[in-house]
């Protein structure tokens, strides 16, 4: 696995299965929390099997972001256009969490096929959520109209208390993400991932990929950003989109791979923590199989012990005599 | 106050044959995976090969070396994966119930956090499970992996049985004294308990676990010469012990019934062929019932070992305390995917009953009549969540406040070392 995938594999098994035995709709509530802190809730009871309850908590938002009534901008209008009649936003939605929606399952297309990419298409709730804001600007651009906002900075919610920063231009939008590691080893890490990333750009089969910098320091874009935006311990990095990366079917997924980029380099560095303890543990191998191999083996071992062999009284004598 | 301590805490629960995963405070794990990666074996030969052509091929050395520490499987994709491919091998990276591929367990664990629960490791607390005879070595490594490579922030190692009484807990009363027979894909073991502690003295093991029965499925069919492809043939008695296979009261009267009415007994098993695509049927006939009979009669499958499991769990007893051995005969539970044949638990109650009765007749009439033995009660206990019992008892366990102080957390991890996972943290200072 490479890129993560945009929709929960949990929230679709449980709605695949329910699709399949809804006959026997058992009773269901289940919780679980997924990275950058998005947590779910979902419950369903035997009375109503078709319906289902569907709670989504988002990051805490930093200060300087948009948010309406608990939601991105615009995630309403989002939600609505992208699930149609099977999704009914309650409101206000359950305690603790942003975002409830009922689930009428018998409102699901009769088509196979359709009927599945609804349900992933349900599952990636949270692009649909928190990636909302984005798609409205990436839109934007898709379509060539000149943005009511050139050149000003537009921050959205990243992680919990952290943002990510964007310029919308004429014909490209400036996309910047400071990024922050807990750990030191991670920082590290991340920091030298991000300008192999930079580096990796520039080799030939990557000249359609959207323009990538990396730097230690703030870069210019973010002169009137907020001052505790500022502080990131493994650097900057800036992409530049243009409208060859939101054409069509890329809209989606660019929105995706940029909603979650800290959560992919996370992944990334995990990763190549467990490649370098696979690498650690053969060489620690190989030098124990040295070792071994230095050893003095059985019968070296019996002709060295020959010399502590206990001499019988004869063969001492003959031993002082000669 | 630590944010993550108010997320639920991870529960992973490796077993030989499965792995149950998911967060504490659910009452089903949200998922069960088999315990399997599917490597990709044809990039780690590649860079040797390549090495001879010097300089220019360092890309394609190098991006090989990328993709092979992420193209990898588990679960049932890594099974359908090596069936469909034959560039990937599968391993399996634990065995008996002890890791053996620290390698394939760390990419599994990876896959495990990251692709299927989707969860940052640095957000949650981790609980794991580990057999009642881990060394503390691999105790340490599990550490070692969970704090450098994955970050999280604290970590507890929980013995299988003890979660597996834990589970329980919420039923009725909190008992935690019992003996618990642990079955699974790859050990049996049957450990008493006496108020949480283990009596690691009195573990008793079998060398006949679920995996055992899958090959005597599998042998009895072979011998029988069903015809089920060779390369399929331990796939299919895994699935047919999982769907047809029953525990009897009696061969002999099983055996006569099967004879009878072989319409109602012998099952059909329908497959298709991996290679060529053609159906194929096979008959299961007698292994329904064969198959699980090797815990009450070990002599039908192997030579050397022919204990039954009712004898097991009386010697386990009789060696345990004095003082507990009423309390454990009272709550023998049942755990791990292999007690699930239907009747197993009957079986099991009846047996254990009819070796501590003649035990109690022997004695009361040794001691005449002045002395009156209190009858002993036995009672083996089995709920419906046995299959991942012990992951039920993980959420159970990490769903509670004190658990947060009971982990080993990666400050400690930092102050101490590895070694901090060789004792368990809920017995600090009292050594």
């Amino acid at each position: 696995m490479i890129l993560l995938q945009s929709q929960s594999r949990y929230l679709l098994q449980i709605l695949t299965n329910r699709v399949q035995n809804i006959e026997k709709g058992v009773e269901l509530d289940c919780h679980w929390v997924e990275f950058d802190d998005v947590r779910y809730h979902i419950q369903a009871s035997i009375k109503n099997p078709h319906l289902l309850h569907l709670s989504v908590s988002l990051p805490t938002p930093p200060p300087e972001t948009e948010f309406s009534g608990g939601l991105p901008f615009g995630a309403i209008e989002a939600i609505k256009a992208a699930y149609g009649s099977v999704v009914h936003i309650l409101d206000p939605p359950r305690d603790g969490f942003n975002l409830t929606v009922k689930l009428n399952l018998s409102k699901l297309p009769s088509l196979e096929e359709m009927k599945q990419n609804l349900l992933v298409k349900i599952a990636s709730v949270r692009e649909v959520v928190m990636g909302a804001p984005l798609r409205v600007i990436l839109k934007r651009l898709a379509s060539r109209s000149v943005p009511p906002n050139v050149g000003v900075l537009v921050p959205l919610l990243h992680r919990p208390n952290e943002s990510f920063f964007i310029v919308p231009q004429i014909e490209k939008v400036t996309v910047v993400f400071p990024m922050r590691f807990n750990d030191s080893i991670d920082t590290v890490l991340a920091a030298s991932f991000l300008q192999e990333f930079v580096e990796a750009r520039r080799t030939a089969g990557l000249n359609n990929a959207p323009a990538c910098l990396w730097s230690s320091s703030p870069p210019n874009e973010l002169k009137e950003a907020p001052e505790h935006a500022l502080s990131a311990n493994a650097g900057f990095v800036s992409f530049v989109i243009s409208t060859r990366h939101v054409e069509g079917k890329k809209l989606d997924k660019t929105v995706w791979s940029l909603s979650t980029f800290h959560a992919y380099v996370n992944y990334h560095v995990k990763c190549s923590e467990g490649f370098m303890h696979t690498r650690m543990r053969r060489r620690v191998e190989s030098l124990i199989q040295a070792l071994d191999r230095a050893k003095l083996d059985e019968n070296g071992g019996a002709s060295q012990s020959k010399s502590f062999k206990r001499l019988s009284i004869e063969e001492s004598r003959g031993n002082s005599y000669s | 106050m630590d944010p993550s301590t108010s997320r639920p805490a991870v529960v992973i629960d490796n077993g030989t044959g499965y792995t149950k995963m998911g967060f504490a405070g659910n009452v089903e794990p949200c998922f069960i995976a088999p315990t399997v990666v599917a490597v990709n074996e044809s990039f780690i030969t590649q860079p040797n090969r390549s090495s001879t052509k010097g300089s220019s091929s360092w890309l394609t050395q190098h991006s090989a070396g990328v993709m092979a520490d992420l193209d990898f499987f588990i679960g049932e994709e890594a099974i359908s994966k090596s069936r469909s491919s034959s560039t990937y091998s599968l391993t399996y990276p634990i065995k008996h119930g002890q890791v053996e591929n620290w390698d394939a367990m760390e990419r599994f664990w990876q896959q495990c956090i990251f692709n299927y629960l989707r969860c940052d490791p640095e957000d949650h607390y981790f609980l794991l499970t580990e057999s009642p005879l881990t060394p503390p070595e691999s105790r340490e490594y599990t550490g070692e992996i969970m704090f450098e490579t994955f970050n999280v922030p604290g970590l507890y190692i929980a013995v299988q049985p003890v979660l597996a009484l834990a589970a329980g807990y919420t039923s009725s009363k909190c008992e935690m004294t019992g003996v618990v027979v642990d079955v699974g894909d790859g050990a049996t073991h049957v450990v008493p308990v006496a108020e949480g502690y283990v009596i690691g003295s009195s573990i008793k093991s079998l060398p006949i676990s679920g995996k055992d029965v899958t090959l005597f499925v599998q042998q009895l069919m072979r011998e029988r010469g069903e015809h089920v492809p060779p390369e399929d043939s331990l796939e299919v008695a895994r699935k047919i012990k999982e769907t047809y296979c029953y525990t009897c009261a009696d061969i002999v009267k099983e055996y006569n019934k099967h004879d009878k009415e072989p319409s109602k007994y012998v099952k059909q098993w329908r497959g298709i062929k991996p290679k060529t695509g053609a159906p194929y049927s096979c008959d299961v006939g007698y292994e329904r019932f064969l198959g699980p009979e090797i815990f009450f009669n070990p002599e039908i499958y192997d030579k050397d070992f022919t204990t039954p499991l009712p004898a097991v769990i009386d010697r386990c007893i009789q060696s345990a305390p004095i003082d507990t051995r009423r309390a454990l005969y009272k709550n023998i539970v049942l755990s791990g995917g292999s007690t699930m044949f239907k009747d197993f638990q009957r079986r099991l109650q009846r047996d254990t009953k009819k070796i501590v009765d003649a035990r109690v007749l022997a004695s009361s009439a040794r001691h005449g009549s002045e002395v009156k033995a209190q009858p002993v009660e036995v009672n083996v206990v089995s709920h419906p969540i046995q299959r991942y019992a012990v992951w039920f008892g993980g959420s159970v366990l990490a769903s509670t406040p004190e658990f947060f102080t009971a982990c080993h957390t990666k400050a400690e991890y930092e102050e101490y070392g590895a070694s901090i996972c060789r004792t368990n943290p809920v017995f600090k200072g009292m050594y």
